[in-house]
């Protein structure tokens, strides 16, 4: 999974255990659990619990676990809740009976998941706000709009929504989500005031977490960063759909010369910009050749920027030192998360039932394995995907058909024009495989990855070597070079085009020398 | 970021020690009217820019001196060993033995091409004794001989090998009255070439700074010393350091990718001009006190009037009056006396420079319709002050100043092109009529492009 942003020197992330497939599977069966038992939220807890435990559906109302424990009010915090599950845990430790150490632990064990989750994300509320939405009490609202306000942003590397009024968030909250394909129609009913639907955001954290996993990709971004580190790839910057460009509508003609103006200065600032960075590596470059030797890892051997930093300003090292111990606290609680997130999805089903069911069929995203085999509970949604299918088939041919009709009635140079563009494209295509084929078809890295300085003629460690990312960065410029000269040729023929359409006017081409 | 500047021919060469004595002086002046750090960030702002350090001695200018003879650039390398506080580096000069007469084309087709690669090299070692390279600034003479040839054929080079680098050249405007018969052809052929590889042409004129001298400083036998030294005051007013951006807490790392990337964006507005305010001799300095009201009233006015300097300022001239541009006759009398700006840059030095309202500079009038002031009106300050003025303020302007000026040798020129005056001096060392042609087209082009603003 290219989730994982590490590098050379940084192993502390370990693979991710569970399959995110098998999550969403879990949703989807959550949801025809919900379908077909109906079960009642209050009941549920201790029925899950039990179902857990293998103890077949007896609860134990007296010990307060169960039923009781569901509503056990206050004691569900982080510190509180341990404290006195801590003192169920260990009374039923001290009983000794297999049985009501098992339900004891399952009791205790859902606060405690919830308890790491919630550690585990940024800006996590407490279990008892968890608790509370199942119920869909209105006061755990605001948190969780913070919650996936917070999430979500940081998920879309969108730093600008930063500081935005509560409405504002909650407003973009639901754009975010419509925008993942949530598909819920409950959470865009919710105002945007906070005041209630903590169950609704309830579903839709579960939701985002069922999805991928959320903790490790969150801390794989922000993660603290010791090294020198450079992107690779362009992957992120092109695949992230980036800011809308703002669309200026002007009352009347734009003036061509302003737009010039404004093309001016962005090359300059382009320019300017190579002049920094040319600056940053020659600094760089200097940091690591004075370093040499300082370094604990002797595969490294110099020290990086924020590592000197350390050196010389040590309330600097404490800040990254206090940063370094809550990441891996953060880390911990999401460890402790895997081990126990059963608990929590057992439960999300019960949250699950205890909603009131929707208008229109709830469509999680299918995943039809064995499309047959449960074809009573499917039996309708399956048919609508059938006809929607034929339905878009058959609008599709009708749009080829009139454009086949429309298009054949053109004449020669049509055809001749569309087969140029064929064989345009042909050769733009050959062209990239080509390319491909001359990179040397290698999978490209995509992490970003340390900047380390070897000795020149030395062994060099793991990683790539910079010879081989200038020789790929060359012959993408290239690439990139031969489609500029294209365009600009393009562009040029279509100004000789038009300059011989209007007599009587001399065009005089920009100085070229 | 540093600066690497190339002296050219005598000219070049003159106004360049004056310039780095300007900013060395001034960076190391006693009466900076601020706190000690400040001062210190200022002076190490300034050395980054246009000095290297030795281990040894005193800073070096970053600085790469050509001329076709030994003389000006002996005098010049011993001026500055002499004053014993900087100095020029050992081996950044390039001369030849002799002289090879005034002919532009001579030194554009022959001398550069044949010299080309010892002076790229030079500026090549100049060039990496910077951590980082923010561009070139360029000091020659626009209507010179061999020095103004091989200057244009040197900024050419450096387009090509430096293409990311920023270039600004620096040229000197003759005296109207010039005594070189074939100045006008030097003058455009030297801008022309220089439009095309450069990124911005910060003009001077001698007339203006020769009137400054005689009416402002009082000078009475005006030699080519004081004029330069006016002219690096005003250099040194530009380019010393200025707060950035973000407040007063650092100095502007690259005052010349600003300064580009605000004034001269578009390509067919390059020419540049400086006012600086006040100016005058060093003993009158001493029973002067000025207002930043004051100042910015007079500097204001010598850009719509433009007029070189704060004496003399046509009052009368006023923006037009709507926003809209005026048709018909009125029109074009007010043309005639009022400087329309594209884009102005107000830098301020000095005691309380917060307090300076600049209002003034952001009326729309005064700036073409098809920018409005937001885009077109920077300004810089800071608080450290220059060269012992307790308040100046420094214009950089890309206005219609220069049109009057360049239409009259351009019309001079022509008029000796049309009837092949002098003509085979060039052509004899391959500049052909054609070029001739090309240079006039492209100075109409910006005649007529500055005409309608």
């Amino acid at each position: 999974m290219g989730v994982w942003a590490g590098g050379v020197g940084c192993g502390r992330f370990g693979p991710h255990r569970a399959d995110p497939g098998s999550c969403e599977g879990r949703l989807v069966q959550l949801g025809r659990k919900c379908l077909r038992s109906g079960l009642d939220g209050r009941h549920s807890h201790a029925g899950a619990a039990a179902h857990w435990a293998g103890a077949g559906g007896v609860a134990r109302p007296a010990r307060g676990l169960g039923a009781g424990a569901a509503e056990a009010a206050p004691a569900r915090g982080l510190g509180a809740g341990t404290r006195r599950g801590g003192a169920r845990s260990f009374k039923a430790r001290a009983g000794c009976m297999g049985r009501r150490r098992h339900l004891a632990d399952a009791a205790g064990a859902l606060p405690e998941a919830i308890a790491a989750l919630s550690r585990s994300l940024p800006a996590g509320p407490s279990p008892e706000i968890f608790r509370r939405a199942k119920f869909d009490r209105p006061e755990a609202a605001p948190a969780l709009w913070r919650l996936l306000f917070r999430v979500l942003s940081l998920l879309r590397a969108d730093r600008a929504s930063a500081s935005r009024a509560p409405e504002a968030q909650a407003r973009w909250v639901k754009a975010a989500l419509r925008a993942q394909g949530y598909p819920r129609l409950g959470l865009a009913r919710l105002p945007e005031d906070g005041s209630q639907g903590s169950r609704e955001l309830l579903l839709a954290l579960a939701w985002l977490l069922a999805r991928e996993p959320l903790p490790e990709r969150l801390l794989a971004q922000t993660r603290v960063r010791l090294g020198d580190e450079m992107p690779v790839c362009e992957c992120g910057a092109l695949a992230s759909p980036g800011q809308p460009a703002p669309r200026v509508d002007t009352a009347g003609p734009v003036d061509v010369r302003r737009l010039q103006w404004l093309m001016g200065k962005l090359r300059f600032r382009w320019r300017n910009l190579m002049a920094s960075q040319q600056e940053q590596c020659a600094l760089l470059g200097k940091i690591h050749a004075y370093t040499r030797g300082c370094h604990g890892d002797r595969s490294l051997g110099h020290l990086s920027v924020a590592e000197t930093e350390l050196l010389r300003d040590p309330e600097g090292g404490r800040q990254l030192l206090q940063r370094l111990e809550s990441e891996n606290a953060r880390l911990e609680a999401a460890l402790e998360w895997r081990r126990r997130e059963l608990v929590f999805w057992q439960w999300m089903d019960t949250v699950l039932g205890a909603c009131p069911p929707e208008a229109s069929q709830p469509t999680f995203p299918p995943r039809l394995r064995g499309r047959g085999r449960r074809a009573g509970a499917w039996g309708p949604v399956a048919w609508e995907l059938q006809a929607l299918q034929e339905e878009l088939q058959a609008a599709v041919g009708a749009r080829r058909a009139a454009w086949a009709a429309r298009v054949g009635g053109q004449g020669p140079e049509w055809s001749a024009a569309r087969q140029a563009a064929q064989e345009a494209v042909g050769r733009e295509l050959a062209a990239l495989r080509q390319a491909w084929a001359r990179g040397g078809g290698r999978a490209q890295p995509h992490r970003p990855h340390r900047l380390v300085r070897t000795e020149a003629g030395g062994p060099g460690g793991p990683g790539l070597r910079a010879a081989e990312v200038i020789g790929v960065l060359r012959s993408r410029e290239a690439c990139l070079e031969e489609m500029l000269c294209q365009l600009q040729e393009q562009c040029r023929q279509q100004l000789a085009r038009l300059a011989g359409a209007l007599p009587g006017l001399i065009w005089i081409p920009p100085p070229r020398r | 970021m540093s600066i690497v500047t190339v002296q050219l021919g005598q000219c070049g060469n003159q106004i360049g020690f004056e310039v780095f004595d300007a900013l060395f002086s001034d960076s190391h002046c006693p009466q900076g009217l601020c706190s000690k750090r400040e001062n210190e960030a200022y002076q190490a702002s300034c050395k980054e820019r246009f000095f290297s350090e030795e281990e040894h001695g005193v800073p070096i200018a970053r600085a790469v001196l050509v001329d076709m003879e030994p003389k000006v650039i002996n005098q010049t390398l011993s001026k500055a060993a002499q004053s014993g506080r900087w100095k020029y580096g050992q081996h950044s000069c390039f001369c030849q033995k002799q002289g090879s007469g005034n002919n532009w084309a001579y030194g554009y087709s022959v001398h550069g091409p044949r010299h080309e690669e010892s002076i790229m090299n030079l500026i090549q070692k100049e060039v990496e004794k910077c951590d980082s390279l923010s561009g070139f600034f360029i000091i020659m003479s626009m209507a010179g001989g061999t020095g103004s040839g091989l200057g244009a054929f040197i900024t050419r080079n450096l387009q090509d090998q430096y293409s990311n680098s920023l270039k600004m050249n620096h040229i000197i405007w003759p005296y109207g009255t010039g005594e070189v018969i074939v100045q006008n052809y030097n003058s455009i052929l030297t801008l022309s070439h220089l439009y095309r590889s450069s990124d911005a042409l910060l003009v001077h004129e001698n007339d203006a700074l020769h009137k400054i001298c005689a009416k402002l400083m009082n000078i009475k036998q005006i030699s080519f010393r004081d004029i330069n030294q006016v002219l690096a005051h005003q250099l040194g007013s530009v380019f010393q350091p200025t707060y950035s951006e973000e407040g007063s807490s650092h100095y502007r790392r690259n005052p010349l990718g600003d300064l580009l990337e605000n004034l001269v964006p578009h390509p067919e507005f390059k020419m540049l001009g400086v006012r600086n305010i006040p100016q005058m001799s060093e003993h009158s300095l001493a029973y002067s006190t000025f207002t930043w009201a004051g100042l910015l009233k007079h500097l204001r006015q010598m850009l719509i009037s433009n007029a070189k300097m704060e004496e003399g300022i046509d009052w009368q001239v006023r923006p037009p009056l709507s926003g809209a541009p005026t048709l018909g006759k009125m029109s074009a009398n007010k043309n005639l006396h009022f400087n329309t700006s594209l884009a102005n840059l107000v830098i301020l030095r000095g005691k309380e420079v917060h307090s300076a309202d600049l209002g003034g500079f952001k009326d729309p009038a005064l700036y073409t319709s098809w920018l409005e002031p937001d885009n077109a009106f920077n300004m810089w300050k800071t608080q450290r002050a220059f060269n012992k003025y307790e308040k100046s303020a420094a214009l950089v302007s890309n206005s219609q100043f220069l049109v009057k000026p360049l239409d009259m040798i351009v019309g001079k020129a022509w008029n000796m092109f049309a009837s092949k005056a002098y003509i085979h001096q060039y052509t004899k060392f391959g500049i052909e009529e054609e070029d001739f042609l090309d240079s006039f087209t492209l100075l109409e082009q910006v005649v007529a492009s500055y005409r309608n603003l």
